[in-house]
């Protein structure tokens, strides 16, 4: 016999007229390797079929079960309900747009933030599809890989009080996504450029260093590393500072 | 959030580099700050091995003003610092209650060490003006007028009931923590954003320093109350 859950779950839904934001609970057995995304479901199924969420992958890939669990930003399917307590709350994700109950529209969000980080590599190189693929650096790839594994599930966005109360803030997600350029030699974009892109309050000068980013986003990317670093190059690139010798990353 | 091309923006674009500057300045003015802070504490905490030189520290500082440009330079450099570092804190009630609820949603460190942060500011402000009108106002600075300042309690006057009660020993624990913990932990902060250091190492490793200036202030606030209680009665000042 596993333990009881009770599940208090958000429920709204905007686009009922008069609806009102209220907890509801929900009581469920739990089982061996239950994780929430499991336990949502199994509510959807046999106790309330319109309990709104979303899900894709069940495998932290999609990014799309972000919520807040008991409390912090997390995915739903990578949070085993063993490591919660008998009681916990699931609420939807602040910042973005709600959908309904534990549902939020972070496509927007996120698609806005593309548009502003210029996150696409920028080059001048004709595409020759006849024409073997230029070889990178296996360590150069990992690097990059590093910055990449960002699944845009919006819970560094959720968790930063900047993002919060300032809503033209670009999140760490953002500045962690012009890093991934900066450091690929395929971009041919100069500091200056990047500098116009994030290269203020509401870009990477606007973080104020909480790291609630680098303590809880749920693919381990070193934001921390990788905040400061494009910190740092973006000052070098505005007074216009050569470093030569010294390291900055 | 969308794509602002309005009036703002449009105009601000062109001035690309105050945000830069500002966010510099601010880090800076910190830095220098905490850095002065603690050789305060440091100066200070000379009495603990001797009030000779404690005294010959004082007057060197003035001797070769030191002390005139310095503190001056200090006062400007606390303003530059609240400006800029205001416009980091949660200022509208609605952003403050956005704040404290998901500061206390998360439970997460250092969002609460932030938030902490914010208070002691507030602390600091208003206690570091008051601790400068008062040693300004009984110039120059020496072991026994600064012990008497420690020392002294209420008005003990009879219309209050002869109350007393040791404001400034109070004044200055509340100071020195307030401080040493809006400094201590704003350096952590500028070196996570800036630095290139693991952020739970270096934490440690400035909790401990703050721990120990904390440490010496307390003593310095012991050593001027034994210094106080053996002067004469009327605290005869050298």
């Amino acid at each position: 016999m596993g333990r009881k859950l009770t599940i208090s779950c958000f429920r709204f839904n905007p686009n009922i007229p008069g609806d009102k934001p209220r907890m509801q609970d929900y009581e469920l057995e739990e089982y061996e390797g239950m994780t929430l995304f499991v336990a949502l479901n199994d509510i959807r199924e046999k106790l309330d079929p319109t309990l709104m969420f979303d899900f894709v992958c069940r495998a932290a890939i999609c990014g799309s079960c972000a919520m807040l669990i008991h409390g912090r930003p997390r995915l739903a399917c990578k949070t085993m309900t063993r490591t919660l307590p008998s009681k916990f709350t699931v609420m939807p994700l602040p910042v973005f747009k709600l959908i309904g109950d534990l549902s939020v529209d972070t496509g927007t969000w996120f698609r806005d933030l593309q548009v502003r980080a210029e996150a696409w590599i920028h080059t001048n190189k004709k595409f020759d599809f006849n024409a073997l693929e230029v070889r990178m650096e296996n360590e150069t790839a990992e690097k990059i890989y590093d910055p990449e594994q960002c699944i845009e599930c919006g819970c560094c966005v959720a968790n930063c009080i900047t993002a919060n109360i300032r809503p033209d803030f670009i999140g760490s997600t953002g500045i962690n996504r012009v890093y991934r350029f900066l450091i690929d030699p395929r971009d041919e974009r100069s500091d200056a450029d990047y500098y116009d892109v994030i290269g203020n309050e509401d870009g990477t000068f606007g973080c104020v260093g909480l790291m609630a980013c680098d303590d809880m986003c749920p693919k381990e990317i070193p934001l921390q590393e990788n905040l400061a670093y494009v910190r740092r190059k973006m000052a070098a690139a505005g007074l216009k500072l050569k470093f030569q010798g010294v390291k900055i990353s | 959030m969308e794509l602002a091309k309005n009036l703002q923006t449009t105009i601000n674009r062109s001035h690309g580099k105050t945000d830069l500057y500002v966010d510099l300045a601010q880090s800076i003015s910190g830095v220098l700050l905490i850095g002065f802070l603690w050789m305060h504490m440091l100066f200070v905490a000379t009495v603990v091995v001797s009030p000779e030189l404690f005294n010959t520290l004082s007057e060197g500082l003035d001797r070769y003003y030191l002390a005139q440009v310095g503190i001056p330079a200090t006062i400007l450099l606390i303003i530059i610092h609240i400006f800029l570092a205001l416009r980091r804190a949660p200022v509208r009630l609605r952003d403050m209650r956005i704040t404290y609820r998901m500061a206390k949603m998360m439970n997460h460190y250092d969002t609460w060490v932030w938030v902490g942060q914010v208070v002691s500011a507030l602390f600091v402000g208003v206690m570091a003006s008051i601790h400068l009108w008062i040693i300004l106002g009984a110039w120059p600075l020496r072991a026994a007028t600064s012990a008497v300042r420690v020392a002294s309690s209420g008005p003990a006057d009879i219309t209050w009931g002869a109350f007393t009660f040791p404001f400034f020993i109070v004044f200055y624990v509340i100071f020195l923590i307030a401080g040493e913990y809006h400094g201590g932990f704003g350096l952590y902060r500028i070196l996570v954003k800036w630095g290139w250091w693991e952020r739970h190492t270096m934490g440690w490793v400035l909790k401990g320093i703050t721990v120990i200036i904390v440490g010496l202030g307390f003593a310095a606030l012991y050593t001027f109350t034994q210094i106080a209680a053996n002067l004469p009665a009327g605290g005869v000042i050298h």
